[in-house]
């Protein structure tokens, strides 16, 4: 069964873009319920970006999300920005050298993500970020090892993920100031996060 | 809202151009020409001050690049944190062989990149960090480390810009940076918002005959919101609440920064300023160095904040040392 290679991560970028030619709109519109409204337009960048970027000659996947990371690190200054970057350096750390990574590894991968995110940004589970809908997805993706049901798992675990935290308040970041505000509304990055496994999962 | 601009995208590297074009001391570098230095770069065997932020601000933080002042900035989109790579680079320009001090602001993003491109160069490059929490409408003191830096920063860049061109090294630059952010406290208020190039609405909303007091840079909710009082009512509500976070033991001589938040004019700042000042007379304490004007600004949002910097001996002696940034010249 093949892994997760240079070349799924490549057409996972295309997949990702692609669907921000829609999602950019939305996501600004979610940001701007109670920040500066720019969500859409940085992840739009980035992903644009990564597109223009070439990780072919990457003879493994964690070279080819370190030259993402890279990529990110010239593309965006925003919190978001970094974080992904962040979780993007974690996961090359750990596939370094691996031109396959079994899909089984997917799981473990996301959680190692997860905490180095958590480590450089200082959010704890239960904030009502990102990091939630990845945990979820990294839960329900646990000991799962062929890709179809991957997509199904990981497309199921982040809406309902999305759906859980619509009713609770922001602990963390601007946000945070307007915690009853926060309430009712998705986060900006879950929700971009949720929409992007959604696509993958659909486009895989 | 109507803007002098070609377009949202170009907005911030337009702004870099004429900026570094009106004051040839400065200059672009970095890979994205998104790190304002001094034009003859570093200085050799001299501690390194960089510090950044997002655009939006001027002066703040660009124009504080200078003789005494910061050796470079990186420099975000406006509102938005400068990125990883620009922080890498203008630590690196910043470089002279003694080490780098990263002074800036205590927001989430910029806190994540600076660290982010101090990991980066680890084994290359010696850096230390200071943030700036002046903003006391932020967190209570208790919480000090939680507060947000906002105008009040550009003292830390004057002093610990002084000690660095003194020849201290990085210890010393970065222990008196971090007496300088411990001294200076300030508090803003809030008119009408701005509104970022490119976006459909402004960063906040608020009814025509109310203020806000406390509200921060990008639109953080203040303490609390009420219709309009005359100016000497609002500055002693902000001057009490600088005053009540007076360290132990000051000598009571204060620099005192009254600041336009960008749409404010000089006039209604110098009626502030009038009245700050009779409040410390009273209160016995002096003022040295006044600044009035613009020094910190959130684009047009309306508005003022006033500053407080404690001084001690060694504090107003780098105060009044030469520095020579665009926008603020001691001779």
């Amino acid at each position: 069964m093949t892994g997760i290679t240079v070349h799924t991560i490549r057409n996972a970028v295309e997949i990702a873009n692609t669907r921000m030619a829609t999602l950019e709109e939305e996501l600004n519109r979610a940001d701007s319920q109670l920040g500066d409204g720019d969500t859409g337009v940085m992840l739009s960048r980035v992903l644009g970006k990564f597109s223009e970027t070439d990780i072919s000659t990457s003879p493994d996947v964690g070279g080819a999300l370190q030259m993402l990371a890279r990529a990110a690190a010239a593309t965006t200054g925003s919190s978001l920005g970094t974080l992904f970057m962040t979780a993007l350096l974690a996961i090359g750390k750990k596939t370094k050298g691996m031109a396959s990574v079994p899909w089984s590894d997917l799981s473990d991968l996301l959680q190692a993500a997860l905490e180095a995110m958590i480590q450089r940004g200082g959010a704890s589970l239960g904030d009502k970020t990102v990091l939630d809908a990845i945990h979820a997805v990294a839960m329900a993706t646990q000991g799962v090892d062929d890709q179809a049901h991957i997509a199904t798992k990981a497309s199921h675990a982040a809406d309902q993920a999305l759906i859980s935290f619509q009713g609770k308040p922001c602990k963390i970041g601007r946000a945070r100031m307007f915690a009853d505000k926060s309430i009712g509304i998705d986060d900006p990055g879950m929700l971009g996060f949720v929409r992007l496994v959604n696509a993958l999962a659909a486009g895989r | 809202m109507k803007k002098i601009m070609n377009s949202a995208s170009t907005y911030v590297d337009d702004v870099l151009a004429g900026l570094v074009l009106a004051h040839p001391r400065l200059a672009l570098g970095g890979s994205a020409n998104r790190v304002v230095h001094r034009a003859g770069g570093a200085r050799k065997g001299k501690v390194g001050i960089t510090s950044g932020g997002g655009s939006g601000h001027l002066p703040l933080f660009t124009g504080y690049v200078g003789q005494g002042m910061l050796d470079s900035c990186s420099i975000g989109n406006v509102f938005e944190g400068p990125n990883v790579e620009s922080c890498i680079d203008a630590i690196k320009i910043a470089d002279g062989g003694a080490g780098v001090l990263r002074l800036y602001g205590n927001y989430g993003g910029d806190r994540m990149n600076f660290d982010m491109a101090g990991e980066f160069l680890e084994g290359e490059i010696e850096t230390t960090t200071v943030l700036g929490t002046d903003d006391v409408a932020s967190a209570s003191p208790d919480e000090g480390k939680k507060r947000r830096g906002v105008a009040g920063i550009i003292y830390a860049y004057k002093i610990a810009g002084a000690k660095a061109e003194e020849g201290a090294d990085l210890s010393a630059v970065t222990a008196t940076a971090a007496k300088a952010v411990a001294a200076t406290k300030t508090i803003g208020l809030a008119l009408s918002p701005c509104q970022v190039p490119g976006s459909a609405k402004p960063t906040f909303e608020i009814a025509a005959d109310e203020f806000e007091l406390g509200m921060g840079i990008h639109g953080e909710p203040g303490l609390w919101r009420s219709k309009l009082k005359p100016a000497d009512e609002i500055v002693d509500d902000m001057l009490s609440r600088l005053l009540e976070e007076r360290p132990a033991g000051h000598g009571g001589r204060v620099s005192v920064l009254v600041n336009s938040l960008g749409a404010t004019p000089l006039e209604e700042l110098l009626i502030m300023y009038r009245r700050v000042a009779a409040k410390l007379r009273e209160t016995g304490i002096d003022i040295v160095q006044p600044l009035v004007g613009h020094y910190a600004t959130s684009m047009e949002m309306a508005g003022a904040s006033i500053s407080l910097c404690f001084l001690d001996e060694e504090l107003e002696h780098l105060l009044s040392a030469p520095s020579g940034s665009p926008f603020w010249e001691v001779k």
